[in-house]
This record gives structure tokens, C-alpha cells and sequence, in this order.
């Protein structure tokens, strides 16, 4: 989840802090010092997660664009110049950008805005922006709630007392909520200084930025594994189910079938490099065999695990979460259903590996992979009675295929309660009859009276011909056994 | 997200009364003649469908874009009226089906022009619908069974869509408050039972059919709330195509569907084979997979590049009929299927699809070509860059694909975790395991003796046979020999037959067979310089792991014991007695102490004490010619257990004492000599009796004044 950090350079920010006997700082240092920790601590626990810095004040400006690199912020950060008022409105309308420009719409993002909580006076402060929130059109909309998922941090540097004279604190929590009330608004609680601030992000630390371990474990094969980025509990059904589902950090790999979006971290712990890691056998197997590992989360929560390679030919072990649910992929089946093949009868992949249970087949089929008949537009049923026509013609060969349409036209006509297509059907069998050319097989005058005979039949309704699972049966001739065709159906 | 939102249950009115037998005057030429043969042949009246038919054919549809993409949880449940009402499904599953319905709608049939039309009305399938909903369906059932206290969490919403043809807005609210009233007599009857629920939440939607060419008498109306219960809509249309394209719209309302035209997919004429025209094919799908352009369109960003050509147009293409409405369509661009499945590490969902007009034969060619992969390339998978068609047993789904830049972009390459610089893993053995693991269905409730579900066998089955796997290469001679093969197949077994337990025997006679032939074994050298340890240590070794193994599995059954028994029995005796009857009686309590607390550990030491073995043989060379000497027999007489007892020392179990002395005891065995000889021994071990050695010896000497009690004193 990419951060972005919204930092504050209006001149307010250089307000000294007044400290008895030491030296005097300003607010911008104690944020300065407060993000350096930050960074620090991403650096060095959650080195994955793409960062950038945004300065501003009447206008905003990207300073470093995301990247891994922390030496990059940090020297961004130390270098920032202070400039004139704060107006968070257009601030945020650029982190809109930004993001959308990089990442796209559906990927959550975490924003982290660092601010003196003097929000702005007049045009273009927070409080105006809030005022004329119902007054704007279309075109001007307050950029919040982002059109991706976003969590919102407010890292004041000021006390809740100091916000609270002023309606300072009231626009940040209207602003929270603005954005879909995920995040938090963080304070500095006693004097500000170093060792308040420190508080406070490290606080922040532990709310947002805590790197995810968990045991991987294959029966008695385990590894401790760190999961980037971090999977965030679900919910699944308010309704019936209200609470938010988490990943267990015991994750448990249930075994392998040959058949997106987490990353199996695993390599903060250089130390070990050198003793044997179950990840990395399971990873190195999994490429080999071109195989992927079901992993479950919690209770009918699951995953799987696979080689991924970026295109530099380096690999490594990611890690999908499915939508929780005892059935997250249609054709693997019901997850709680799925053993080991030694219990079947006999080996569901062939001995050979030339066969594979899956995928597993929907109990009926969908529409389109069945000869449906839809006539809701004309040209539907006119293509399907050409399609009898043209059979019939060419009686007795396609004896079949004609008794086949017919029956299928016949099926459809009677379910829709359109008996009146029965009788203009036989009609038109009966004109085709009359048609028929002098050298055509005497059996093709025969099929055509009898169908139209059973159409008009079952157009009366009459439950001995009108039955929906009854078949028009080609008539038996004494031509049967030489055209070949005209096999019982 | 709703699991039993309104759209968990819908329920199909349809008027079967006698005027429903009125022509639609929507007239159809089913009577193409061919030019070649129209001469002098009068054409067949243009046929027309009736406002039953009409009604009847649209709600098929109206169920098939449902079942298509909502197979299972959506239900619906289909009611004629007329004189009575006929019901001709329920709200079982296997009730949900467009066949199961037509079935039913052809012992139906059109309705009959004879009936009485005062004892004919719409109000016998409405009353009928609100009884329907309160019944529980099986989703409804289970939820609240798993939920026990919470079950009135279980919501119970409906919709009831009525097709009908009223007579004036007037009758429209005598349907409402009809519906009203049942809907309040209903959930009094379904509070005091267990297999009904009262109704939280119903919405009517009413159908209003009249033919082409006559005026409406019903007037259309947005949804209203007419109590907490209840909402109405209604919607007049004329029969026919506009019919159609209302339930169209309505289905994507009620179900979150959105539309999706694929333009330019080239197709090949049947009758000109080499030239290929282009045609569109309409979607219905899931909304969500529209969220990207959705969200975009709403907050007016404009793409960069690289993804501007991967975006699809959202562009509005109606009819100026006040019937169709209005309707919305992404349009996007077909390109050439690759071979290439890359793209799918990013996808972000897949959601069923649905063709809009299923037979039409664009639809049909491209449904067929991903069904099948036929046409004359061959993949399956037909990209559109920012989405994917593709399919999965027999399922078409619209697969959303990120077009935008990945955060899991230039992970780190595994190497360079922990772990990652070891290079003789077992790789392929581990291959060949997940293979034996590999997972296949079963069929529903299919529970073991103990009762487990598969996975839980799937699980027992990995945690026995992982009980002893060791990860590496170097870490194992066993699993390095072909010979052992049979055996460590079959230990892993839950159950083992006497066939299987004659198969480990004869491993077991094999290995004592390549013993006495000094066949060589795999025994890795890595680590170590020069030869490796020598012919007996490796077999001494291979049986350690053999046994560790095998000793894992103990517990399993009567047979697995057995051959563990085989094995203790068959291995080649420790040479430890041999040496001890070289060496002097004084080293032998000392490797007896050790030798006891390394068979404790010798199960969780093992891997260590392979690892640490190759490096103390290296500096035991100087042993060799001692030790070389020695050559053992499984027919060597058991060995004779002479050491004397010390007190302090606990009795030990039969088995232990006869047992092999471990790889552990053996190197510090070792250890202990090589270092013994590098140093000076203590004075006070020097000195000692049966190892114990008297302290403060010198303050005795020293004081000179009591008499020692063996009376050395000299003094």
C-alpha cells in the first residue's frame, strides 16, 4: 500500500517552540525529526512500500515521486524551504493525482499529512473548504473521499489542547470523516519537544506501519515468513457476519495443485542466510514443478503460493489471497473438499501426469454453452425456422439434423406458449411438400406430412402430443434402411 | 455485499388470465423465401407473438443473464396467475434452472381464451408471491443454523416483479395494497414459525404489458415507499422488444450488473474463408468490473499514456424510445490473444459473464471459441489489455486485469533472504512430495472414518510425511539411496498392510546385504576435506537416520513397530564394544555418562550431530589405522554389557542398554580422546577412585593433625 506524506512548508510551521535551557527548535524540526524516524524505521522494517514526499502551502509541489529509496525523502526533507499559507484543498486535489497517475483507482494508498493545525485563514483554508462543501458543482468537487481506498493519518505537531481552541481540531475530524473515516488524527501530548514527537510517530509506527510475520508451516516443515504488504482484515457480510476478518499469523499450506496480490517477504533477515529455509526449498520446488501451494488464512480463508519472476530473473515466493469463503475459486470446488489423492480410487492426474481433476465442472451448464433457444428478437426464430427449411430440403439425408431443429423449435414454442409458430411451421412443411421437385427421394414427402402433422398436433395442446419432454420420432418408411439417414434419434 | 439483500430472493408473477392471449401486434415473417424459388408461391402470414408469450420469453431471459452469472444464491421463484395460482418452482437449488422452468411453463401453456375472466385475476399469484417470500430458503437455513443466537441477523428481503396487464393506475394500487396487506397478515403467521420468516423488506416491481399500437392506461412511476415493508415501482410498457430491453435494464439494476461491448473481434465468413469482418458482442457482468473506469470517469483524471489506449470509452448509447431507456455500455477494443499468461499475475477479479444476445451468432462464435479454443489460433484467453476473457471449466469470466503500475513491482529475488544462500536443497525430492500431496475433489460430505473433512486428511497426510524430511542435500544419506526408496514410501503410510511391512524387511536385508559387500554409500562430503568419513562410519550413519525415521512413525501402528524392530535387530552392532575391549576398563564409565544423555538427545540432535560427525572425522584421521581394524558383523554376538554401576547411575531400560550406541555418544567419544591427549589430565581424575576423586586433599597434609583414614599421613 503506497504512502504518501503531506507535508506541511506554510510559514506557520517555522513557529518556535519555546523550551526552557535548550536550544530553540521549530515546529518544521520536530516534524522533520518525527518523518526522519519514520523513514528510519520503513528503511529498515518495510523496505517494500513505495513513499513520496509532497510539500505545500498555497500551491504543492512533488518533491521526491515514489520510490524505496528513504535516503531519497530524507534529503528531500531536510532541504525543504518554507513558504507562505496552507491551503489543503489543493494539496489534496495533487495527492488525487498522483496517485490515480501511478497507482490507478483501485489500489488503497495510506496518507500521511503532517501539519501545525493552523489549517488556513480566508479562500483556500480547510475551514472555507468545509464551509462551501454543497455549494460546488461537478467540476470543483472537495477531493475527498478519494476514488481509492485511502487511510487517512494526521500527525499534528501541537497539542489537542492547542487545536482545541481554535475549530482546528473539529475540521480535521470532519476531515477524517470526509474521507471515509478510516485513519487517525495523532497529537502531542505534553510540551513539544523531541520526545513528544517521537511519541507520537512512533505511535504511527505501530498503528500503519508494523511489518507483518507470520509461520508458514507444511506439516512439520515450517519458516517464519514476513508478508508485504500487509493483508488487511475484510469484511465480508455486515449483515450476517459484522466482524472483520483477519489473517491468522499461523498460516498453514494445505498442499498442491497444479493450476495475486500479496508479497511473501522473506528476506529481512540476512543473518541466516546461510541455514536451510523452508521457503526457499518450497519456492525452488514450486518453480521447478510449475506447481502452486493452497495456503489457508483462518477459517475458510485461503490463498495460494507461487513463483513469481520479475523479468531480471529474480523470483521469489508471493502470495495471493483469495475473497474469503469455503469456495473462492468456481472451479477448484469447495476448498474443505479437496484430500489427498492417495484416498481416491486412482490417481486423479493419471499416472503420467496427462489428466487433472481440475477444473472442476459447474453442475449445469450456463447459457451459452447450451443450445438455448432466445427469439426476442425476430431474427432469432426466422434463423431457426430457415434452419428447419434448409434440413428439409435436403430430406432424406439430413433426416436428423431435421428432426433435431424441428424438436428443439418445437420445445421452445411450447414452453413460450406459442402454438401459433406450431401451425405456421406446418404449414410451411406442408407448402414445402408440395414443392418438392420430381426426383426427390419419395421419404422426403413422407417426413415433411408427418412433421407437420405432429407440429399441428401438438400446437392443439393436447397433452398426448403436447408433452414438453416428448420427441417428434422420424417416421419409419420402408426407405429407412437405404438413405441411412433416417436412424432412430 | 449483502448476502440476503432483496435480490437474494425474486419472485415471477405473470399473468396467465385470459387477455394475455392477446396478440402483441409485433408481426414476425418466418417465411424467408428464397429468391430462386418465390415464384408463383404465396408467403405464409407473418406470425405474432402473444402478450403471454411476450411476457413468458422476456422473463426467461430475464433468468438466464441471472443463473449465468449468479449460478448459485440468487433464487428465484416463478408464479402464473389466472384462476388460482400455479407455482412452478421453489426456492431449492436444484430447482434454479432456465430448463426446470420451461418444462414447467410448457404444462402450463398460453392461457385459455375460454376461462371465465371474472374468476381470473393477477391477485391469486400475489398473494401466493408473499407467501413464497416468507418461506426460508436452504441459504437462509444454514446461515441462521451457524449463527444459533445471532440467527436474527439472518435477514429476510424480497422482490416480487409481477408482469401483468392492468386495467388503470387505479387497479395498480389495489395490487399495492393487496400486497400490503398480505405482506402484514404474513409476517404475523411467520413470527410464531420456524420454517417461515417475516418479510423486513419487499420491493414490487409492476410490469405493466399492453399490445403495440395501444394507448397505455397505466402511467410509469419511480420508486415510492409505501410503508417500511413494501416499495413499488411500476413500468408500462408495450409487448415485444421494448418488453425486452426493460427487463434487460432491470436485471443489471437489480443485480449490479453492468454492460461490456467487445468491438472489432475478427471472424471468419463461412462462405468467405479467407477474409475475416468485424463484429461487436455485448457483455452483462458484475459492475465491479467496471470500477476502474467508474471511479476515473467520476474524478476526471486524465490517464497517462501508457495506459490511454488500454482504456475503454464510456460512452452512452440509447434509443430515443421511452421503453428501451437508457443504456450503458463500455466499449472496449479486441486485440489478438497471446500465448502469454503474465498479464493474469495481476489480475484483480473475474466475474462471470453473460452474453446479451446468446444465439445471435457473434455471441455464439466468441463463446464458443473460449469455450473450446478452437478457430485457428490456439490459446484460450482473448486479452483486452485492461481486461481478459477466459475460461475455467466451462465458465466464461471477465477477468480485470491492472493496467497501472504494480506496488509488487521488483520484489526481492529470494536468494537474498534467510536461507537463501544454501544451494544443495532438495528440490526435486520435494517436487516429487508435493506431487504425492496434490489435491483433488471429492464429493460433498465425503468424511473419513474419524470424520474428517478432506482437507483435514490432506493435512494429517502432510504432517506425517513431513514427521522426518530433512531439507538439504548434505543433511541426509537415506533419502540420497535408491535402495531405501520402498521403505520411506511406505513408513509414511497411515496404515500399513503385512504386504508393505515385507517390503521394509527386505529394504532393511538389502542395506545389511550392501553392508557386507561394502557397497559406498551417497554420504555428502561437503564441508569436509579429503575422503569423507570412512565405509563403517557412513553405514553407521545411514542406519542413525534410518532409524530416526522410522522411529518417528512408531506410534502409527502395531506394523509400523514392527519394522523398527526389524531394523534394530538387523543393523550392524556399534563398534564401541570392540574398541572398549582394546581400550582400558578406565575410559568406560566416562563414554557410558555420555553415551546416556546422547541417546536422550540423539532424536532432536540428529541433523547437528551428522553435520558436526563430518568435521570431528576429519580431525580423527589419526584414528584411523585404530579404527580400521574394525569390522562389523550382524553376526557378531550381542554386546556384553561388563561396566560396573554407579550408584548415583539409574537402571536402564532393556532396550536402551541393547540398543546402538549414537552418533552423539560416538563423537564426543571421540572428542573427548583426541582432546584428552592434548592436555594434562586432571590430577584430581588422575587420583580418583571409581571417579571420584576426595577434595581438599592438601588441607589434611597441610594441618597435619588428624590422621587421614587410610593412614598415609606422615606426619
Amino acid at each position: 500500500m503506497p504512502t504518501v506524506v503531506l507535508m506541511d512548508a506554510s510559514l506557520s510551521m517555522t513557529r518556535p517552540v519555546s523550551l526552557e535551557g535548550s536550544e530553540e527548535f521549530q515546529r518544521k524540526n520536530l516534524a522533520v525529526h518525527g518523518l526522519t524516524m519514520l523513514f528510519e524505521h520503513m528503511a529498515m522494517n518495510y523496505r517494500l512500500e513505495f513513499t513520496a514526499l509532497v510539500a505545500f502551502s498555497s500551491l504543492w509541489e512533488l518533491m521526491v515521486p515514489f520510490t524505496r529509496d528513504y535516503n531519497a525523502l530524507q534529503e528531500a526533507l531536510s532541504n525543504l524551504e518554507d513558504f507562505d499559507k496552507t491551503c489543503l484543498e489543493l494539496a489534496l486535489q495533487g495527492v488525487s493525482t498522483i496517485m490515480q497517475q501511478e497507482w490507478g483507482s483501485a489500489c488503497p494508498c495510506q496518507l500521511v499529512l503532517v501539519t501545525d493545525g493552523a489549517l488556513g485563514i480566508g479562500r483556500g483554508s480547510l475551514r472555507h473548504s468545509l464551509a462551501t462543501l454543497k455549494q460546488r458543482g461537478e467540476d470543483k468537487k472537495f477531493p475527498l473521499p478519494f476514488p481509492f481506498p485511502c487511510k487517512l493519518y494526521i500527525m499534528c505537531i501541537s497539542n489537542a489542547e492547542e487545536l482545541q481552541t481554535t475549530d482546528a481540531m473539529d475540521n480535521l475530524e470532519q476531515l477524517l470523516i470526509l474521507s471515509g473515516g478510516e485513519g487517525q488524527i495523532f497529537t502531542m501530548e505534553g510540551p513539544l519537544c523531541l520526545k513528544s514527537v517521537q511519541a507520537m510517530f512512533g505511535k504511527l509506527i505501530e498503528q500503519a506501519y508494523m511489518p507483518f510475520h507470520a509461520v508458514l508451516r507444511c506439516g512439520h516443515l515450517t519458516s517464519d515468513v514476513q508478508v508485504f504488504p500487509r493483508p488487511e482484515p475484510v469484511m465480508i457480510d455486515e449483515e450476517v457476519d459484522p466482524v472483520p476478518k483477519h489473517v491468522l499469523t499461523e498460516a498453514d499450506e494445505v498442499g498442491a495443485g497444479t493450476t495475486d496480490e500479496m508479497e511473501e517477504d522473506t528476506s529481512t533477515n540476512q543473518m541466516a542466510g546461510k541455514s536451510p529455509n523452508f521457503c526457499v526449498l518450497l519456492h525452488g520446488s514450486l518453480k521447478v514443478e510449475g506447481m502452486v501451494a493452497l495456503v489457508q488464512l483462518g477459517p475458510d480463508w485461503y490463498g495460494m503460493l507461487y513463483s513469481q519472476a520479475d523479468s531480471k530473473k529474480k523470483s521469489n515466493l508471493m502470495m495471493s489471497l483469495f475473497e474469503p469463503g469455503p469456495e473462492p475459486l468456481p472451479w477448484l470446488g469447495k476448498v474443505s473438499q479437496l484430500g489427498p489423492i492417495s484416498d481416491a480410487p486412482e490417481n486423479p492426474y493419471g499416472e503420467d501426469d496427462s489428466k487433472s481433476p481440475f477444473p472442476v465442472q459447474p453442475k449445469s451448464k450456463r447459457s451459452y454453452a447450451q443450445n438455448v433457444t432466445v427469439w426476442i428478437k425476430a431474427s432469432g426464430l426466422q434463423t431457426d425456422v430457415q434452419k428447419i427449411l434448409r434440413n428439409a430440403r435436403k430430406l432424406p439425408e439430413k433426416t436428423q439434423t431435421f428432426y433435431k431443429e424441428l424438436n428443439r423449435l418445437r420445445k421452445a414454442a411450447l414452453a413460450f406458449g406459442f402454438w401459433e409458430l406450431l401451425k405456421g411451421v406446418a404449414e410451411l412443411l406442408e407448402r414445402e411438400c408440395t414443392l418438392l421437385p420430381d426426383s426427390a427421394h419419395p421419404d422426403a414427402a413422407f417426413q415433411l406430412s408427418h412433421a407437420a402433422q405432429q407440429l399441428k398436433l401438438a400446437s392443439t395442446g393436447d397433452s398426448q402430443y403436447a408433452a414438453f419432454e416428448h420427441n417428434i420420432t422420424p417416421m419409419l418408411t420402408d426407405f429407412s434402411g437405404g438413405g441411412g439417414g433416417s436412424d432412430r434419434l | 455485499m449483502r448476502m440476503f439483500s432483496v435480490s437474494h430472493k425474486t419472485v415471477f408473477v405473470v399473468d396467465h388470465c385470459p387477455y394475455m392471449t392477446e396478440s402483441s401486434r409485433q408481426q414476425i415473417e418466418c417465411d424467408m423465401l428464397t429468391k430462386s424459388r418465390a415464384q408463383g408461391v404465396i408467403p405464409l402470414a407473418p406470425v405474432s407473438k402473444s402478450l403471454w408469450t411476450c411476457a413468458v420469453e422476456c422473463s426467461m431471459e430475464y433468468c438466464r443473464i441471472l443463473y449465468d452469472i449468479y449460478p448459485t444464491r440468487k433464487l428465484v421463484n416463478y408464479i402464473v396467475s389466472d384462476s388460482e395460482f400455479h407455482i412452478l418452482n421453489s426456492w431449492r437449488q436444484e430447482d434454479q434452472s432456465v430448463q426446470e422452468l420451461m418444462t414447467a411453463l410448457a404444462a402450463v401453456g398460453p392461457p385459455n381464451p375460454r376461462e371465465d375472466p371474472e374468476c381470473c385475476s393477477i391477485l391469486h399469484g400475489l398473494v401466493a408471491a408473499v407467501e413464497s417470500l416468507c418461506k426460508i430458503t436452504e441459504y437462509q437455513h444454514e446461515a441462521r443454523t451457524a449463527l444459533v443466537d445471532l440467527a436474527d441477523r439472518v435477514a429476510n428481503r424480497g422482490r416480487i416483479i409481477c408482469l401483468t396487464n392492468a386495467k388503470s393506475d387505479t387497479h395498480v394500487r389495489m395490487l399495492e395494497d393487496c400486497v400490503l396487506e398480505t405482506i402484514q397478515e404474513q409476517n404475523k403467521l411467520a413470527a410464531g414459525s420456524d420454517r417461515l420468516m417475516p418479510i423486513q423488506q419487499c420491493e414490487l416491481v409492476l410490469v405493466h404489458i399492453y399490445p403495440q399500437g395501444d394507448d397505455t392506461l397505466v402511467s410509469d412511476r419511480p420508486k415510492k415507499e409505501i410503508s417500511s415493508v413494501l416499495s413499488s415501482e411500476v413500468h408500462s410498457v408495450r409487448a415485444g422488444r421494448h418488453l425486452a430491453s426493460k427487463l434487460n435494464v432491470l436485471v443489471q439494476q437489480h443485480f449490479d450488473l453492468a454492460s461490456t461491448t467487445i468491438t472489432n473481434i475478427p471472424m471468419k465468413e463461412e462462405q468467405h474463408a479467407n477474409t475475416s469482418a468485424n463484429y461487436d458482442v455485448e457483455l452483462l457482468h458484475h459492475r465491479d468490473a467496471h470500477m476502474e473506469f467508474i471511479k476515473s470517469g467520476f474524478s476526471g483524471v486524465s490517464f497517462t499514456t501508457r495506459c490511454q489506449k488500454d482504456k475503454g470509452d464510456l460512452h452512452m448509447a440509447g434509443s430515443t424510445s421511452r421503453d428501451s431507456g437508457l443504456k450503458e455500455t463500455v466499449t472496449l477494443k479486441w486485440c489478438t490473444p497471446r500465448t502469454n499468461s503474465v498479464e493474469l499475475h495481476y489480475c484483480t477479479g473475474a466475474y462471470r459473464i453473460s452474453p446479451v444476445e446468446v444465439n445471435s451468432r457473434p455471441s455464439s462464435c466468441l463463446t464458443n471459441f473460449l469455450l473450446n479454443g478452437i478457430f485457428t489460433f490456439t490459446p484460450s484467453e482473448i486479452i483486452v489489455i485492461s481486461h481478459m476473457l477466459s475460461c475455467h471449466g466451462g465458465e466464461i469470466f471477465l477477468h480485470m486485469l491492472n493496467s497501472t503500475r504494480s506496488t509488487l513491482e521488483d520484489p526481492p529475488s529470494i536468494s537474498e533472504g534467510c536461507g537463501g544462500r544454501v544451494t544443495d536443497y532438495r528440490i526435486t525430492d520435494f517436487g516429487e512430495f508435493m506431487r504425492e500431496n496434490r489435491l483433488t475433489p471429492f464429493a460433498d460430505m465425503s468424511l473419513d472414518a474419524a470424520g474428517r473433512p478432506p482437507i483435514e486428511r490432506a493435512k494429517a497426510q502432510l504432517e506425517r510425511h513431513t514427521r522426518y524430511w530433512p531439507m538439504i542435500i548434505s543433511q541426509t544419506t537415506i533419502f540420497n539411496m535408491q535402495a531405501v526408496v520402498p521403505l520411506a514410501n511406505l513408513i509414511v503410510k497411515d496404515t500399513m498392510t503385512e504386504d508393505d511391512v515385507l517390503t521394509c524387511q527386505k529394504t532393511v536385508y538389502n542395506l545389511v546385504d550392501m553392508e557386507r559387500k561394502n557397497d559406498p554409500l551417497p554420504i555428502s562430503t561437503v564441508g569436509s576435506r579429503g575422503k569423507g568419513p570412512k565405509r563403517d562410519e557412513q553405514y553407521r550413519i545411514m542406519w542413525n537416520e534410518l532409524e530416526t525415521l522410522v522411529k518417528t512413525h512408531v506410534g502409527t501402528s502395531e506394523r509400523h513397530q514392527q519394522v523398527l524392530e526389524c531394523i534394530i535387530a538387523c543393523r550392524s552392532k556399534p563398534p564401541e564394544e570392540e574398541e572398549r575391549k582394546k581400550r582400558g576398563r578406565k575410559r568406560e564409565d566416562k563414554e557410558d555418562k555420555t553415551e546416556k544423555n546422547g541417546k536422550e538427545l540423539e532424536e532432536k540432535m540428529w541433523t547437528q550431530d551428522s553435520d558436526r560427525l563430518k568435521g570431528a572425522m576429519e580431525r580423527e584421521k589419526e584414528d584411523q589405522s585404530e579404527s580400521e581394524v574394525i569390522k562389523d558383523s550382524p553376526d557378531s554376538p550381542e554386546p556384553f554389557n561388563k561396566k560396573p554401576r554407579l550408584a548415583t547411575e539409574e537402571i536402564q531400560p532393556l532396550e536402551k542398554s541393547k540398543g546402538p550406541v549414537s552418533l552423539f555418544s560416538l563423537w564426543t567419544n571421540r572428542i573427548t580422546q583426541a582432546n584428552s591427549r592434548k592436555h594434562q589430565e586432571f590430577a584430581g581424575r588422575i587420583n580418583s577412585v571409581n571417579n571420584k576423586a576426595e577434595l581438599y586433599q592438601h588441607l589434611k597434609d597441610e594441618n597435619g593433625l588428624d590422621v587421614h583414614e587410610n593412614g598415609k599421613a606422615t606426619r
